[in-house]
C-alpha cells in the first residue's frame, strides 16, 4: 500500500512545464492520458500534482499544434483509451524546450546560489 | 481554414475512459469500488469546467491562427508599402467610383417610390387633349372635370389621385415676417391614403378636406429637417402660402418627397379654390380657377389599380368614360377631330428621371465598369508579379515545413487585407462622390447609399477577393521546395504562361483605355462647344429673380411692376431694369401659331409655323444688350392706352415676312383677340437654352396685354452682381412683405443650368479617362519592369555577345509597342460602338470624327511610352558582367 501525500505538499505545475513533461513522457512511446499523469506523478517522486483536467486540455493544445498525434486504442487492461505519440515536430520542440529549460534552471540556480554566496561574503 | 475536427463527444469519451482507468488503478491499490470512483473524480476536478475550456480553447485556437495570419499579412504588406498602397488605392478608386455611380443610378432609376405596393400605381396619360384646350403638357395633364368624372365612374382603380403644383418653380411662403420660397403641391383628399404614404406625425388629408378646400398642410420629412430641424413644435403652426394662412397638420414619412418630376415637394395642401392659389401659380383665366376651367388641362393624375384588375382591363373600362368626360363643358367633338386616348404608364420608380438621366447614367455606369475592370486586372497583375518575385521566399518556407495550405491561407489573408483596405477606402470615396454627383446633377431626391448599394459594393469586393485568391492559388500549387536551390532569377521565374497572361491583360487594358479616351475626348469637345456657344448678348452683370405679386386686376398689376422697376432703378449700382414673363434660359417657353396681318402665314413645304412668345417690360433689349436691328425697343410710354406694339426677331422676319420691311405689320397669337404692330426687329439670340436653334420669336409689351401674374425681373448692375440682392429684397418688401425673391441667380448660371448635365457628364468622363490612363500606365509599367527584372540575365548575355544598348532599349520598347498596337486594334471597333451610344449627348462633334481617334491613340501611345521608359532605361543600364556573375 502506497502512502498518500496530502495535496498541499505537492506543487502545481506551470502550464509550459506540463507541456514539456508530457512531451518527455511520450519519448518512451505512445501512452494514454491517465498513464501520462501517473508517469509524471511517479517520476517526480510524487512532488508534482497533475490536475487531470488541465492535463487533457494540455494534450489537446499540443495536438492542435501538431506536436503530438492521437488515436483511439486499447489499454493494457483492455479498456478503450486515446493514445498519444510524439510527432517529428514535437520531437524537435522537445529538444528546443529542454535546452531552454536547462538554460532557465541553470540561470535561476546561478542566481539563487550566487545570492547565498554573496550574502556570506557580506 | 481554422477550427479543429475533434468533437466534444470524443473528448468526453476520453475523460470517461480516464475516470474508469484511474478508478480501476486505485481499486488495485486497495480502495473500495465506490471510494476509488469518487477519488478518481476528485483528482480530475470539475469535468464540466474542463469541457467548457476544451470548447473555448478550440475557438481561441482558430482565432489565434487568424490573428497570426493577419499580423503576418500586415507585416509582409508593410515590407512592400508601394505595392500595398497602389493596390489599395486602385481598388478604392475603382470600386468607389462604381459605388458612387451605382448609388445615383439606384436612387434615380431603380428605387421604387416609397409608397405602398408601387407596382400597382400608374400615371394616366392621354394621346392628346380635345381641341381648344390649353395644357401644361399635351400628354400628362387633365382638367378637373375629367378627374372628377373618372374617379366617380370607375371600378378599375381603387384610387384616383390628382396633384398639381402651386407654381412652376417655387411658391412664396411666410412663417414670421420674412418671406421665403418652397415647393408646394395641391392634392386630392386621397393623396396620402391612396399612395399608402405614412405620416410620422399628425394626419394626412381626407376627402372632406378636399371638398372643404381646408386650409391644412402636410410637410415633407426633408423640409421638416431642413427648415425646422425636426422640431415637433411645427405641428399646428400656421404659415402663409401666397399670403393665405395654412395650418400644418402632418409630417410625411422619411424618404417620401412627392411625385413631382425631378423635384422634391416641401408641402402639400388639399385642392384649393382661392384665386391666390390657382394651379401652377397662373393668373385667372376669365375669372375662373383651375377647378372651374374645363379648357385648362393642368392636373396630373395617378391611379392605383384595383385588386385583381390588369392594366388592359382598367383601360378598356375607363376609355369610354374618359372620352365622354373629356368633352364635358366643351360641346361635341368636331367631326374630323381625333378623340383623346387614355393610357397608363408605370409609376413604379421616380417620375421623369428615366428620360432625364437614364441614358447618361447607363453610359456612365459602363464607363466606370471599364475602369473597374482595368483596376481589378491591375491588382491581379501586381499580385501575380509580386508572388512570382516571392517564389524563392515561398520555396524556402515550403522547404522548412510549411504546408501548401498554410502558404495558400497566408496569401489569401494578404489578398483579403488588400480587399478590406480597398473596400473601406471605396466606401468613404463613394459617400463623398455620391454627394458631389447629386449636387452636380441637381438631383434633389435623397441619394444616400442604401442596402442595395451596399450589396452591390460587397458583390464587387467578393469578386475582387475571389480574383485575388486565384492568383495565390496558382503560386501555392506551383511553388516547389527545390526552386529555392536554384538561385537564378531567370530560371526561377521566367514562365511563358505567366507572361502570356500578363500580356493579354495589358492588351485588354490598352483597348479599354482607348475606348475611355475616345469617350472622354468626345464629351470634352462637346463641353467646349457648349461653353463657347455665343448667347447673342453679354450676361456680364445680369441678375434675374422671380416675383409673384398678390394682385387682383390687370391695372393693379401693371402699377405694381411699374412701381417695382422704378424702385429698383433707384438702387445704387443698378444700370438698368426690365421684366419678362418667361425667364430667359429656364427651358420654358410659350409657343403658339401667330397670325401675320390677320392670317396664318404661308410657309414653304410644311415648315413649322410655331412662334415662341414672351412678355417683356420697357428697355428689355437694351438691358439684355441684344442689338435692335430695325425700329425700337419697348418704352415706358407704351401703355394700355397707346398703340399696341410688338417686337420680333430676325428669324421671324426671315420666315414670315421675307423680303419686306417688317415694321408696321400686324401680328397676334391665333385664337386670341390681341393684335400688335411690329415696331422693332432684334438679332436672334439664345432664349430657352444654350443648345437651341434659332426659332421665330415675338415679344409683347407687358402693360398692353390683358393678363398679368408672376414675372421675372432682370437687372444689369455694376460690380458684384449678386450683391444687389439684399437691397432688391428690401425694395420688394417695401411693396409687399409677403414676397420673396424667387430663385434669384446670375443670368449666366440660369443658362448654364441647361447644360449642367453635359458639363457633369464631360467632367466625369474626363476624370474616368484620366483614372484609366493612370491605371493602365501603372499596369503596363509593372508588367514591363517585372519582365525586365526577370530578363536581366538574358540581357546580360546579349550584351556580352555584342548587343548595343540601343538594341536592348528597342527590344523592350518593341514589346510595349506591340501590346499598344494590339490594344488599339481591339479598342477602335469598341470605341466606335461607344461613340454611337454617345451620339445623342454630343454637341458640335461627330462620333466618328477622326481627330478624336487620333487624339485617343496618341494618348494611349504616350501612356505606353511613358510606362516603358523606366524599364527600358533599366534594361539599358544592365552591367553584363554583374548580370552574368549572379547567374
Amino acid at each position: 500500500m502506497t502512502t498518500q501525500r496530502t495535496n498541499d505538499e505537492r506543487i502545481a505545475l506551470l502550464q509550459g512545464t506540463l507541456d514539456l513533461l508530457i512531451l518527455k513522457t511520450l519519448v518512451m512511446g505512445s501512452c494514454h492520458g491517465q498513464g501520462i499523469a501517473r508517469v509524471i506523478q511517479r517520476q517526480s517522486e510524487e512532488v508534482f500534482f497533475v490536475d487531470h483536467g488541465s492535463l487533457y486540455l494540455s494534450l489537446q493544445r499540443l495536438e492542435d499544434k501538431k506536436w503530438i498525434s492521437a488515436k483511439w486504442g486499447v489499454s493494457e487492461n483492455n479498456r478503450k483509451a486515446r493514445f498519444y505519440s510524439l510527432t517529428a515536430k514535437g520531437r524537435a520542440q522537445l529538444l528546443e524546450k529542454t535546452s531552454e529549460w536547462e538554460k532557465l534552471t541553470r540561470a535561476v540556480g546561478l542566481i539563487l546560489g550566487g545570492a547565498e554566496t554573496s550574502g556570506e561574503e557580506a | 481554414m481554422f477550427g479543429r475536427k475533434r468533437s466534444v463527444k470524443d473528448f468526453a469519451e476520453e475523460i470517461q475512459a480516464h475516470l474508469e482507468m484511474e478508478a480501476s488503478d486505485l481499486k488495485s491499490e486497495g480502495l473500495s469500488e465506490e471510494a476509488a470512483q469518487r477519488r478518481a473524480r476528485v483528482e480530475f476536478g470539475n469535468v464540466g469546467v474542463v469541457r467548457e475550456r476544451f470548447n473555448l480553447q478550440g475557438r481561441w485556437q482558430g482565432l489565434d491562427k487568424l490573428i497570426r495570419d493577419l499580423r503576418f499579412g500586415f507585416r509582409s504588406l508593410l515590407q512592400s508599402p508601394g505595392f500595398a498602397l497602389s493596390a489599395i488605392l486602385t481598388l478604392g478608386l475603382g470600386v468607389g467610383a462604381n459605388t458612387a455611380v451605382f448609388s445615383v443610378m439606384n436612387a434615380v432609376l431603380l428605387r421604387s417610390l416609397p409608397v405602398n405596393d408601387p407596382a400597382r400605381l400608374v400615371y394616366l396619360r392621354t394621346s392628346n387633349p380635345p381641341k381648344h384646350t390649353g395644357t401644361i403638357d399635351t400628354n400628362v395633364t387633365f382638367s378637373y372635370s375629367v378627374f372628377d368624372i373618372l374617379r366617380t365612374q370607375n371600378q378599375a382603380l381603387s384610387d384616383l389621385i390628382a396633384y398639381v403644383p402651386l407654381s412652376s418653380s417655387k411658391v412664396a411662403v411666410r412663417y414670421g415676417t420674412a418671406p421665403e420660397e418652397a415647393e408646394g403641391d395641391m392634392v386630392s383628399g386621397n393623396f396620402f391614403s391612396g399612395l399608402g404614404v405614412k405620416l410620422i406625425r399628425g394626419r394626412g388629408f381626407t376627402n372632406q378636406d378636399e371638398s372643404d378646400h381646408a386650409p391644412l398642410a402636410v410637410i415633407s420629412y426633408n423640409y421638416w429637417t431642413r427648415r425646422f430641424a425636426r422640431s415637433v413644435d411645427v405641428m399646428g403652426k400656421t404659415f402663409h402660402v401666397n399670403a393665405v394662412p395654412m395650418t400644418i397638420v402632418g409630417i410625411a414619412q422619411a424618404g417620401f418627397e412627392g411625385v413631382e418630376e425631378g423635384g422634391s415637394t416641401d408641402f402639400w395642401l388639399p385642392l384649393q379654390s382661392r384665386p391666390e392659389l390657382n394651379a401652377w401659380g397662373n393668373p385667372l383665366d376669365s375669372g375662373r380657377v383651375y377647378l372651374q376651367n374645363n379648357t385648362w388641362w393642368c392636373l396630373r393624375l395617378l391611379g392605383r389599380l384595383a385588386p385583381g384588375v390588369t392594366k388592359t382591363q382598367a383601360i378598356s373600362q375607363l376609355q369610354p368614360v374618359f372620352q365622354r368626360g373629356a368633352y364635358v363643358g366643351l360641346g361635341n367633338p368636331e367631326p374630323e377631330e381625333k378623340l383623346p386616348v387614355l393610357s397608363f404608364q408605370d409609376a413604379k420608380s421616380f417620375p421623369g428621371y428615366e428620360t432625364a438621366y437614364g441614358k447618361p447614367l447607363k453610359i456612365m455606369m459602363a464607363l466606370v465598369a471599364s475602369v473597374l475592370l482595368i483596376a481589378l486586372t491591375n491588382v491581379v497583375m501586381l499580385l501575380l508579379a509580386r508572388n512570382t518575385a516571392r517564389q524563392r521566399e515561398f520555396s524556402v518556407r515550403l522547404a522548412l515545413g510549411a504546408g501548401r495550405s498554410a502558404l495558400f491561407g497566408q496569401l489569401v489573408t494578404e489578398s483579403a487585407l488588400l480587399v478590406m483596405g480597398g473596400g473601406v477606402l471605396a466606401w468613404l470615396f463613394a459617400v463623398w462622390a455620391t454627394k458631389a454627383l447629386g449636387a452636380w446633377a441637381q438631383i434633389e431626391s435623397s441619394l444616400a447609399p442604401d442596402q442595395t448599394v451596399l450589396l452591390f459594393t460587397l458583390g464587387i469586393l467578393v469578386v475582387a477577393a475571389l480574383l485575388f485568391g486565384l492568383a495565390p492559388l496558382r503560386v501555392a500549387l506551383s511553388a516547389a521546395p527545390t526552386v529555392a536551390l536554384k538561385t537564378s532569377a531567370a530560371a526561377s521565374s521566367a514562365d511563358s504562361g505567366k507572361t502570356r497572361t500578363g500580356r493579354t491583360i495589358v492588351t485588354m487594358q490598352m483597348a479599354l483605355c482607348l475606348v475611355l479616351l475616345v469617350g472622354a475626348v468626345l464629351l470634352l469637345r462637346t463641353l467646349q462647344n457648349l461653353e463657347a456657344t455665343p448667347l447673342g448678348f453679354s450676361t456680364n452683370g445680369l441678375v434675374v429673380f422671380g416675383i409673384k405679386p398678390n394682385i387682383q386686376s390687370v391695372p393693379e398689376g401693371v402699377a405694381f411692376y411699374r412701381n417695382l422697376m422704378e424702385k429698383l432703378r433707384r438702387l445704387p449700382g443698378v444700370e438698368s431694369v426690365t421684366i419678362m414673363g418667361e425667364r430667359l434660359g429656364s427651358g420654358s417657353s410659350n409657343n403658339s401659331d401667330m397670325l401675320v396681318d390677320g392670317k396664318l402665314p404661308d410657309v414653304a413645304n410644311g415648315e413649322a409655323r410655331t412662334v415662341r412668345s414672351n412678355v417683356a417690360g420697357p428697355e428689355f433689349f437694351q438691358t439684355l444688350g441684344v442689338p435692335v436691328l430695325q425700329g425700337r425697343d419697348f418704352l415706358e410710354s407704351d401703355t394700355a392706352d397707346s398703340s399696341h406694339v410688338g417686337i420680333i426677331n430676325e428669324e421671324f422676319a426671315k420666315r414670315f415676312l421675307p423680303n419686306q420691311n417688317p415694321l408696321g405689320h400686324i401680328i397676334g397669337p391665333a385664337g386670341f383677340p390681341y393684335q400688335m404692330t411690329i415696331v422693332g426687329v432684334v438679332r436672334d439670340h439664345k432664349y430657352r437654352s444654350i443648345v437651341e436653334k434659332p426659332i421665330a420669336m415675338a415679344w409683347y409689351m407687358y402693360a398692353q396685354i390683358p393678363i398679368i401674374g408672376a414675372m421675372n425681373v432682370e437687372l444689369r448692375v455694376h460690380g458684384k452682381p449678386l450683391a444687389i440682392l439684399p437691397s432688391a429684397q428690401r425694395a420688394v418688401q417695401e411693396m409687399d412683405p409677403n414676397l420673396p425673391l424667387i430663385k434669384p441667380m446670375l443670368q449666366r448660371d440660369q443658362y448654364d443650368e441647361t447644360i449642367a448635365q453635359q458639363v457633369m457628364f464631360a467632367r466625369l468622363a474626363e476624370f474616368f479617362g484620366l483614372l484609366a490612363v493612370v491605371l493602365v500606365a501603372t499596369g503596363l509599367y509593372g508588367t514591363l519592369a517585372f519582365r525586365v527584372s526577370t530578363r536581366t540575365a538574358e540581357i546580360g548575355v546579349r550584351m556580352a555577345l555584342g548587343a548595343r544598348r540601343g538594341q536592348v532599349v528597342w527590344m523592350i520598347l518593341k514589346d510595349s509597342l506591340w501590346l499598344t498596337l494590339a490594344g488599339i486594334a481591339i479598342g477602335v471597333p469598341l470605341a466606335i460602338l461607344v461613340g454611337r451610344g454617345l451620339e445623342s449627348s454630343l454637341y458640335g462633334v461627330k462620333p466618328l470624327d477622326a481627330l478624336n481617334y487620333l487624339l485617343a491613340m496618341l494618348g494611349v501611345a504616350a501612356v505606353a511610352l511613358a510606362a516603358s521608359a523606366a524599364p527600358a532605361r533599366r534594361a539599358a543600364s544592365v552591367d553584363p558582367m554583374k548580370a552574368l556573375r549572379t547567374e
